[in-house]
């Protein structure tokens, strides 16, 4: 009942009814995220005695602990390489991938391209052990290049799954006036589809950017050595030693977000155009 | 072999070499880094195991170890249960909750991306470091929830959260869909958003009402971005590992009532007494995918069936 | 159609192949006489300075050998060690689980059998020693490095402020815990939230009622099991101790209940000896004491007990390159050298024996352990199968508190889960 006077846009009443219940939801969603950053500037004995104050004595302390003695600033930076790279070699052979589904017709591409989407439905980290076996023949276990090949490969799903449905709804006769120009299939894909394609590409960077940054699992079983150790594998060892000094749990938590909240805020306008024109049809 | 190359050549743009050559890369990856370790895990659910040291061919005996053995037998079903309940309540959530704000935002100009970006930030968080938050700010003795309600007079509704098995599997439960309601609202915002704003003037200029413009304009062109996002909210509940982990540990604790099957999974592989745990962890592994995999395949062909129906 | 599936399997096939075909990699040098770096691994994240200084003293007197200590998270090591061991990139000495926790890499021939390679394991107590060992072969695969005694700690500093002392009779230990329930103070500090501490809570507050390690002789044997009258009335002892537990207390997590205790919100914490580093760092200023829970009415042990096990040992690694540096380091890790500075760093208790304890509260705890030793009954002999006896227990203490079940119901489970796998009399 109340829902139907809502949508109901144009009264003042109804605006403001709408915009109260999205400020409402505003709270409900970063009111924990506040509070973690808040904490993050208090002392444990405080947070123990007053679990609901503000920050008495803001310091930096926790967060010099965090960065410098649990070496948060290494994890950073394999964080970073890993999954910058394997958000780049994953999309790069998903579009090329996602072309050649959408520009061809036979029932040998659209297997594949139903067996690709059917890894949209596996749960991988499931098979962790014959992967571990996997990277160890290749001699690739504690090697970051171990890792960014196991996300790249665990990203084509998604990455071809959104990309493809993107590039069929591109007139074919676009690449073909290239094509009667003379170029090749590879000059006309890169002349014409890919300055089209960006806004897919963005919403595929983000989507695979936030699991990789935020995966433990992989890392925690396939980088042994400390200095291969991502920063979400960094925080579970952590855990282990800060276990009861609170603030600087929370400040390493919020060093972990940071990134993915700077990026998401840099590309929001290039993803939400890039799912519509996903989802559309 | 020719013959199928000429003719898709006539059929489409690429020649079969030429797409093959566009595959190529993705198809490599795919097939050593995921399938390969996929049928590599199913073929480890068939033999028995000392430790990581694979023995004899047993066929089914994993399979039938979970459904007849303590302390699976009593497990299984319960985790599964809790896999659904997790599924139910993000659809629940995001489908009232997530479609009103989507479609509201789509309504008002201003603002839009301010919004839209401080619902997604829960999503852009590892779930990991959700878990853990909520269950300090859950913490009956020092966290800020129970404080809180008891600061505003509603102390009586201050609740051991995870202690008690009637409220910890519900916070699990809300945790989940809180946490995952970015990713709808940023889906349908963009469904909406391809809706040609045309049509649901020409409607509104015809006198339909709101309400009625939604049910029967924006609703039906909104179904095939529900059903995927229905998929994918599918797969994530059957797979929920870090927020029951973060929240309940490995047992799912109060006595089992947050334990998830990936729980269960990974109890039964790393702290089992047993040296078969490499078999049976399989079998439990093979089973979830199955499930996963069925569901889906299913909601699919009804979502295409029901699309189909539609236009 | 099928013969695109066809050339699909083939091209997957392929893959496979290629893969198979990819030698196992060669890591890391192998020439003697060289610099050795013998990697170890731990689960023990608390201690790494510790550790390293420990190993610094190795270090000193083998020049050429460096000793990398490394620590992984608790929950996370037992599949971390797993998949370590067969990998090409694992551990030369590790930390192994004892008991049934070590089975597993055993029976995989993942160890190296220590007898002959390792001097003055004999002199370990054969109870310690047993952790150590192959269930199926009974040969030693650890040298054991702690033993762990399971006790009541109090906050001597509160204690004192309240007028209160250690209880030395059933009625005087419920009368303490009644005082400090009228105080305002919660008597006792549990994190029931995680179900591994309820076990060792039932065998501080039950072993004495059930008769400890008789009950433990007669339950192998199979004479009696744990439907026993006795041990039923040890877990409705479990139950009546919920009203001096925090009133949410299967919503405590463990180290909420160590934060209660440190911080003095509770006057007494049932724990292991693994905690006292914990309540040291947390607590500089508290005064500690410990006691054994006095006996009940009724008990069949004929007097208090200190429950203990091994936590743990140093093994080999069968996949090591390093076997003779390796068998050295264990050699020395069995010394006295070794136990005694690990117990000084640590404030544990070494499994070796002849140490002295320079902490006055190690020494009484350890006064007290040797007084009247007893089994930490379900770790030591119900962990060897699936599901193991601690899991059943602690998932059915959290029942009990609920209300979900009573004494003999979870008596009962208890029964039923180990009766799936244990054989009486081996």
């Amino acid at each position: 009942m109340s829902r139907r006077s809502r949508l109901q846009s144009g009264t003042p009443l109804t605006r403001t009814a709408t915009q109260t219940f999205l400020w409402i939801y505003v709270v409900v969603a970063i009111s924990p995220l506040i509070l973690m950053v808040l904490n993050s500037f208090r002392t444990t004995s405080e947070m123990a005695k007053n679990p609901l104050g503000l920050p008495q004595n803001p310091s930096f302390a926790s967060y010099e602990k965090a960065w410098i003695t649990a070496d948060f600033s290494s994890y950073f930076l394999n964080s970073m390489f890993v999954t910058i790279t394997s958000v780049i070699i994953s999309t790069a052979v998903s579009l090329l991938a996602a072309y050649a589904f959408a520009r061809s017709r036979g029932k040998f591409f659209r297997a594949l391209e139903g067996l690709f989407l059917s890894g949209l439905m596996l749960p991988v980290y499931l098979a962790i052990l014959p992967i571990f076996y996997l990277l160890d023949s290749l001699g690739l276990v504690s090697n970051l290049w171990g890792l960014i090949m196991v996300y790249s490969a665990l990203g084509i799903p998604f990455s071809t799954f959104v990309l493809a449905s993107f590039l069929r709804q591109l007139p074919p006769e676009l690449e073909e006036a290239a094509r009667i120009d003379g170029a090749g299939p590879f000059r006309s894909f890169l002349a014409v589809i890919l300055p089209l394609v960006r806004p897919a590409i963005a919403t595929v960077v983000v989507f695979r950017f936030v699991p990789i940054w935020n995966d433990f699992f992989y890392p925690l079983i396939l980088m042994r050595n400390r200095d291969a150790y991502t920063l979400p594998v960094g925080l579970t060892r952590f855990f282990g030693e800060f276990q009861t000094d609170w603030a600087t749990l929370f400040a390493g938590l919020t060093l972990a977000t940071i990134p993915l909240v700077v990026l998401f805020l840099l590309a929001t306008r290039q993803i939400v155009s890039g799912l519509t024109a996903g989802m559309s049809k | 072999m020719p013959a199928i190359r000429r003719r898709l050549k006539t059929g489409t743009g690429l020649s079969w070499g030429t797409s093959m050559l566009f595959v190529l890369p993705a198809l490599v990856l795919f097939a050593v880094f995921v399938l390969y370790p996929l049928l590599t895990a199913l073929s480890y659910s068939f033999f028995s195991w000392r430790g990581i040291v694979r023995d004899d061919f047993v066929g089914l005996e994993n399979y039938v170890t979970v459904f007849t053995q303590l302390p699976y037998k009593d497990e299984v079903g319960n985790a599964f249960a809790h896999n659904f309940l997790l599924f139910i309540g993000a659809m629940v959530f995001q489908n009232t909750i997530g479609l009103l704000i989507a479609t509201l935002l789509h309504r008002i100009g201003r603002m839009k991306r301010f919004f839209q970006t401080i619902y997604t930030l829960p999503y852009l968080v590892s779930p990991l470091v959700i878990g853990y938050l909520w269950s300090l700010m859950l913490s009956p003795l020092f966290g800020p929830v129970n404080a809180l309600l008891k600061a505003i007079g509603l102390g009586d509704l201050a609740q051991p959260w995870l202690g008690n098995p009637s409220t910890a599997i519900w916070v699990v439960v809300l945790v989940t869909a809180w946490q995952w309601i970015g990713f709808p609202i940023l889906m349908y915002g963009a469904a909406l958003g391809g809706i040609a704003e045309e049509i649901d003037e020409a409607a509104s200029l015809d006198g339909a009402t709101s309400w009625q413009r939604f049910r029967s304009i924006t609703l039906p062109l909104l179904v095939p971005a529900i059903g995927t996002v229905s998929i994918l909210t599918f797969i994530g509940a059957m797979e929920s590992f870090p927020i029951p982990y973060a929240l309940g540990g490995s047992t799912g604790s109060p006595a089992g009532a947050t334990d998830v099957m990936s729980l269960l999974f990974y109890r039964t592989a790393f702290e089992s007494g047993s040296t078969n745990a490499i078999g049976v962890s399989s079998a439990i592994a093979m089973l979830l995918f199955l499930v996963i995999f069925g569901v889906a395949v299913l909601m699919r062909w009804l979502l295409d069936t029901r699309e189909r129906k539609m236009f | 159609m099928k013969r695109n599936t066809l050339r699909m399997a083939g091209i997957v096939a392929a893959g496979a192949l290629a893969l198979t075909g990819c030698a196992p990699s060669s890591s890391s040098s192998e020439e003697s006489g060289e610099d050795v770096t013998l990697t170890v691994w731990s689960w023990r994240t608390e201690d790494i300075e510790q550790y390293n200084r420990i190993f610094d003293v190795y270090e000193e007197a083998h020049p050429g050998v460096t000793i990398e200590f490394e620590a992984f998270l608790n929950t996370e090591y037992n599949q971390l060690l797993t998949t370590g061991l067969s990998g090409s990139d694992g551990p030369d000495v590790a930390m192994v689980r004892s008991y049934g926790g070590l089975q597993g890499w055993v029976s995989a021939g993942q160890l190296v059998a220590l007898e002959d390679k390792v001097e003055g394991l004999d002199a370990i107590e054969p109870a310690v020693l047993a952790g150590a060992k192959g269930h199926e072969d009974g040969k030693i695969y650890a040298v054991p490095f702690a033993t762990q005694t399971l006790q009541m700690f109090y906050n001597k500093t509160l204690f004192d402020e309240l007028g209160l002392e250690e209880p030395t009779t059933w009625d005087e230990f419920i009368a303490l815990n009644e005082k400090l329930l009228a105080e305002g103070v919660t008597p006792m500090a549990l994190g029931a939230k995680d179900s591994w501490v309820l076990p060792i809570f039932a065998d501080i507050i039950g072993a004495g009622r059930y008769g400890a390690t008789d009950f433990e002789a007669a339950v192998l044997s199979g004479e009696k099991n744990f439907t026993d009258a006795d041990y039923v009335a040890s877990l409705q002892l479990v139950a009546d101790m919920q009203k001096y537990l925090s009133p949410d207390v299967v919503g405590v997590g463990y180290t909420d209940s160590q934060i209660q205790f440190t911080s003095g919100l509770a006057a007494q914490y049932p724990g292991g000896t693994f905690e006292l580093t914990t309540f040291k760092t947390q607590a500089p200023d508290m005064e500690l004491g410990v006691y054994q829970v006095p006996l009940p009415p009724q008990a069949k042990a004929d007097q208090p007990v200190t429950p203990a096990y091994a936590d743990g040992g140093f093994a080999i690694n069968s996949a090591s390159k390093h076997q003779e540096e390796a068998a050295e380091l264990l050699n020395w890790i069995a010394s006295k050298e070794f136990a005694q500075l690990f117990a000084d760093e640590l404030s544990m208790f070494s499994a070796i024996p002849g140490v002295e304890y320079k902490d006055e509260l190690l020494q009484e705890m350890w006064d007290l352990y040797t007084a009247s030793p007893a089994s930490y009954l379900l770790l030591v002999n119900f962990r060897y199968g699936e599901p193991q006896g601690t899991a059943v227990l602690g998932e059915g203490v959290q029942q009990l508190f609920l209300g979900e079940l009573d004494a003999a119901g979870l008596a009962q489970k208890l029964q039923t889960g180990v009766d799936q796998w244990f054989v009486p009399g081996e």
